[in-house]
């Protein structure tokens, strides 16, 4: 069970990615550290038909969102520049309605995409190594974890660069 | 040294191809097509993937939120 540290006052936008690789990990608790994790519905059901249990945990804490305005010209620009699915699209509309801190997610694309709205962009690792400074998990936890992504997530990671981040995650302290 | 290449793509996207390249924004469809597809290459390359999840693990570690 993830141990919560509350004092966040981080607002998130999440892509499907993230949702779907920490439940894979058994660590979608870990975003419950944030005061907001924004959903839209296109993840949202997008995740709920692919690993509907994950969205079982979701729904205590997470807010499905629909976007209210229509795209705007910057962000129609962005969606054909960056070829962005459904989901990516909508969490950027997201993120150009409400006040956000973060957006999650582990496509590059959709990262690359997001500089347009001005928001901070992280993925799966980040969430997991952040972890271990907020204090929901021991570094050896995380270690455990990030050596088990190969096995249990269907989160795509070059081995000798996951070898790397490991190394880098036991020396740092 | 280009390679020829036969694709079928949805008649909209051709169509604002057209008017993109009568407004003089590209020379031809050919080049279009490659500048199209240089960007989605460049947008997922292996290289920028990976110095993302360096990013996060920065983040991670050592970041402040």
């Amino acid at each position: 069970m993830v141990q919560t540290n509350p004092g966040s006052s981080i607002i998130v936008v999440c892509d499907a990615g993230p949702v779907i690789h920490l439940d894979e990990l058994d660590q979608l608790p870990l975003l419950n550290d944030f005061s907001e994790v924004l959903i839209p519905d296109t993840v949202w059901n997008e995740v709920q038909k692919h690993r509907p249990q994950a969205i079982e945990l979701c729904r205590q804490w997470a807010q499905k969102v629909t976007p209210v305005q229509p795209l705007s010209a910057k962000l129609q620009a962005t969606i054909q520049l960056f070829s962005l699915h459904a989901g990516e699209i909508q969490a950027l509309q997201i993120i150009e309605e409400h006040p956000t801190d973060l957006f999650l997610t582990d496509d590059s694309a959709a990262r690359l995409a997001a500089g347009t709205v001005n928001v901070k962009v992280h993925g799966t690792l980040g969430i997991l190594l952040r972890a271990i400074r907020r204090q929901q998990l021991t570094r050896q936890q995380v270690v455990s974890l990030l050596k088990a992504i190969p096995d249990k997530t269907s989160l795509h990671l070059r081995p000798s660069l996951l070898k790397q981040i490991i190394s880098e995650v036991e020396d740092s302290s | 040294m280009s390679i020829p290449v036969q694709t079928q793509l949805p008649d909209n996207l051709i169509n604002q191809a057209q008017e993109l390249i009568k407004a003089g924004w590209a020379n031809n469809l050919d080049d279009l097509l490659a500048d199209a597809l240089r960007r989605y290459l460049e947008s997922h390359s292996l290289a920028l993937s990976e110095k993302f999840l360096l990013d996060d693990v920065q983040w991670g570690l050592h970041g402040s939120d």
